[in-house]
């Protein structure tokens, strides 16, 4: 047995144990539950190599599953925010009702993103992107007031995108008489010009709901909003960037091969760009946290959906470092928010003021995610932006750049409602009693925060994997070309050196805080 | 180590120098509203004594750990601008400590002030801070358009993004951008009416309905900070737009001649306008400046 399949295992047995060990004792469940998270990561880490891959003979058809550098990086988006929001749940769902119910879908929904980065063919990828919506609808009619009508568009959105993806799986098998992904793309080329349309179009539909892409965005306000926030910070963060795997690997084994795909990646561009307004625009109008990161959530989407849809080195690297950082901000968001729910009983910002200083831990995590939402420097977020912009300013998206840049002006507005709203303003009696968030819950947020602070300055962390990943599809190495372990640069070799701008930052703020004291 | 010393001291001259231009500026403006007005008007060092009166207050309440970071927030990106912006062509005494002065690096620590100051001014609960923060946030998305539009418009016509490589173009072709590329020069004056923050577009402070908006509850150090920064600030500004659109300066005098000359656009332009309403404001950015940013690309790319 190999150690994909023993992976898979725990995960499964672990999300079944988990279930039943709450009949016994909560706290025994808790520690399978994060013991059947954290193991199978680690496992993952240590044991699992590059270009591993089995294979697990079901009925006639062989699945088969391996690993390369472009999954290895989402693996890591998965497994790291994975990692981090079991931990937090543990210190989230305490006191909850159907715990095990929240644990084995929870447990359910990291396998079968485990399993789409994995899939080597298209039938464990189409059964793997079943159960992720399953687990991940279930979570999202958890609990609430009006999980009817939030679970059903979002069911329906899915099943539309699933039926697409399952049509254009049945086309190709018939075509090529294999359901091997690398079959797939071998034979794409050879394909009838409609055929070569339609293919990635129906595939495009699938992913295109799960990255909540305009105008496939409408289940994912509601469903964000309204999953457990424990769960959503993982929804959001991870599950969300399987529509933006698939994306990448659509458009550059397909579309990239065919002289129309110029026009389709422009589309797509465009389309992530309105997505990137539009999400923005309604996030500041909202009154309520959950509503507001759901919001801002499809905004930030956008920009990844336009990086990738760019297509040159800068593009890829922008929008994939850019889903990295969007899994770190968002997600430590989403905690926040789960946070400061667990202690107030609301989100509501005009119900909830003044908690910075009964939450600091929390309100320090808030404030280094909000500075790389809004992708100022010396945090991460601003390596992605940089990097988009120059990508859209170098490969002739004039009017794009503007409007990805009014998204992100704009976005300033909801950056501060959300700090404002929770933690400053007026402090008032009704919330005098609030204490700072069980250490579970803290640890992970400031872990993350940290990670992005580390992130800004030297990103090539992140970078190395996404070059790999990059060569993996067939692009050019662009080691100190486009970026270096802290220097980033355009091709027309115009760069920003990030170690020393943290250097003076520091430096001048230490020195004016000094002397204000 | 030596080259170290040496830079951090020219950073200091800089910053010397951006404070007293920007002090003395902000008094002279202060100068001239008021013979618009008819009136006498302060002496024009005035800003120098108000700031040093400040400076040696002790205050003596403590809104919280936000509210004190609020103004070192503003000095960093003030500062920094400063730093980027080449000061001076060929001269060792004001370097830019080798930022390559990228454009698009420029524009978001511009708004790291901005935003700081915002969560500073959030703390102290003032209901009056809290609006101005809107305000002026939803006015900086307005401004932000034509100033992108004049920058992306530079950027493709020069096939670069950093400020030095602009100033290297104009050294080449002998002509500056205000001339070669006036429709961005234009949509790019238009929005510094914006970032001035002078009238009409001083809705943010609003000195008489909002008790001046964000900066209301500093007093002392606090507000002697952030009058510093914005002087610091305004400095920073003009000279990077001489540098950008008048092909930077030789020597001191020039660059004073040359950024008065800008300065005076604003305040000019603002002693003889009343003021705007936040959605007026945006209005207006999103009008004639950003139609003029429009045609700078358009005139960057087919040109």
């Amino acid at each position: 047995m190999e150690m994909i399949h023993i992976i898979f295992l725990v995960f499964l047995g672990g999300a079944v144990l988990t279930y039943f060990a709450g009949k016994i004792s909560k706290v025994l469940q808790d520690i399978l539950f994060l013991l059947s998270v954290l193991v199978p990561a680690s496992l993952f880490f240590t044991y699992v190599k590059i270009a591993d891959s089995v294979t697990l003979p079901l009925g006639g058809i062989k699945l088969s599953w391996g690993l390369n550098h472009f999954s290895w990086l989402f693996s890591l988006i998965v497994l790291g925010l994975g990692s981090m929001a079991a931990i937090y749940a543990v210190g989230y769902m305490k006191g909850r009702e159907r715990k095990g119910y929240f644990y084995f879908n929870f447990i359910l929904s990291i396998m079968a993103m485990m399993g789409i980065l994995l899939s080597l063919d298209l039938i464990s990828f189409f059964i793997f992107w079943e159960i992720m919506t399953w687990s991940s609808y279930l979570m999202t009619v958890y609990s609430g007031n009006d999980i009817q009508r939030i679970g059903i568009k979002y069911f329906v959105f899915s099943a539309i995108g699933a039926y697409a993806m399952l049509m254009a799986i049945v086309m190709v098998h018939h075509m090529t008489g294999s359901f091997m992904i690398g079959s797939m793309i071998n034979f794409y080329p050879n394909m009838s010009l409609s055929m070569q349309i339609w293919i990635p179009v129906l595939f495009l539909m699938a992913l295109g709901v799960k990255a909540a892409m305009m105008p496939l965005h409408v289940w994912a306000p509601d469903a964000y909003s309204n999953a457990p926030m424990a769960y959503t910070a993982v929804f959001s963060g991870a599950l969300s960037k399987m529509g933006v795997y698939g994306m990448v690997i659509v458009l550059v084994t397909m579309i990239n091969q065919i002289p129309q795909g110029v026009w389709f990646r422009e589309v797509i561009a465009w389309l992530g760009g309105i997505t990137a307004v539009l999400g923005t625009l309604w996030a500041i109008k909202q009154d309520d946290a959950k509503k507001l990161l759901a919001y801002s959530s499809v905004a930030q989407l956008g920009y990844i959906i336009t990086g990738i849809a760019i297509g040159t080195e800068l593009g890829m690297l922008a929008g994939l470092f850019l889903a990295v950082m969007h899994a770190l901000f968002k997600g430590t968001l989403f905690m926040v928010t789960g946070a400061v729910e667990k202690q107030t009983g609301t989100t509501n910002f005009t119900e909830v003021t003044g908690l910075i200083r009964k939450m600091p831990w929390t309100f320090f995590a808030a404030l280094f995610a909000i500075i790389a939402l809004a992708g100022i420097p010396p945090l991460g977020g601003f390596v992605g932006k940089w990097m988009l912009y120059e990508a859209l300013i170098t490969s002739n998206h004039y009017l794009l750049v503007i409007v990805i840049f009014f998204s992100s002006t704009a976005a300033f507005l909801y950056c501060y409602k959300f700090l404002f709203g929770f933690f400053l303003g007026q402090e008032e009696k009704e919330w005098a009693h609030v204490k700072e968030a069980p250490a579970t819950m803290v640890v992970p947020m400031v872990l993350m925060a940290v990670m992005m602070f580390v992130l800004g300055t030297f990103p090539g962390i992140i970078l190395k994997p996404i070059n790999s990943g990059l060569v993996d599809l067939g692009y050019i190495d662009t080691f100190k070309h486009l970026w270096n372990s802290s220097v980033i640069l355009n091709v027309w070799g115009d760069n920003v050196i990030l170690q020393p701008i943290l250097y003076y930052i520091i430096a001048i703020f230490v020195f004016f805080v000094v002397f204000l004291t | 180590m030596e080259v170290v010393l040496m830079d951090i001291l020219g950073a200091v001259v800089t910053f010397l120098v951006a404070f007293v231009v920007g002090m003395t500026y902000g008094g002279l403006s202060r100068k001239i509203t008021a013979r618009v007005q008819n009136r006498k008007g302060p002496p024009f060092y005035q800003n120098f004594i108000d700031a040093f009166k400040l400076g040696s207050k002790k205050s003596a309440i403590h809104h919280g750990v936000m509210h004190h970071f609020g103004p070192a927030f503003l000095m960093v990106s003030s500062v920094m601008t400063l730093m980027i912006v080449p000061v001076l062509t060929h001269n060792q005494w004001f370097p830019n400590l080798n930022f390559q002065g990228d454009l698009i690096f420029l524009l978001y620590v511009m708004t790291f002030g901005p935003l700081g100051m915002a969560l500073g001014a959030g703390q102290t609960g003032n209901p009056n801070s809290a609006i101005g923060v809107t305000r002026g946030l939803s006015q900086m998305v307005g401004f932000e358009i034509p100033w992108v539009l004049a920058l992306v418009a530079l950027m493709i016509q020069y096939h670069t993004t950093s400020i030095t490589g602009l100033m290297a173009a104009q050294a080449h072709s002998g002509t500056w951008l205000m001339f070669s590329s006036p429709f961005a020069f234009v949509a790019a004056v238009m929005a510094m009416f914006g970032m001035f923050r002078y009238s009409p577009f001083d809705i943010v402070g609003a000195p008489t309905e909002l008790a001046s908006g964000p900066i209301s509850e500093n007093g002392g150090k606090y507000l002697f900070v952030m009058m510093s920064s914005g002087s610091v600030f305004t400095f920073a500004k003009l000279t990077l737009y001489v540098d950008l659109f008048m092909g930077g300066a030789d020597n001191l005098l020039i660059l004073l001649i040359k950024t008065f000359a800008l300065y005076l656009i604003p305040v000019l332009y603002g002693v003889t306008t009343p003021r705007y309403r936040t959605e007026q404001a945006v209005r207006w950015f999103w009008g004639w400046p950003s139609f003029f940013g429009l045609l700078a690309i358009l005139q960057a790319v087919f040109f």
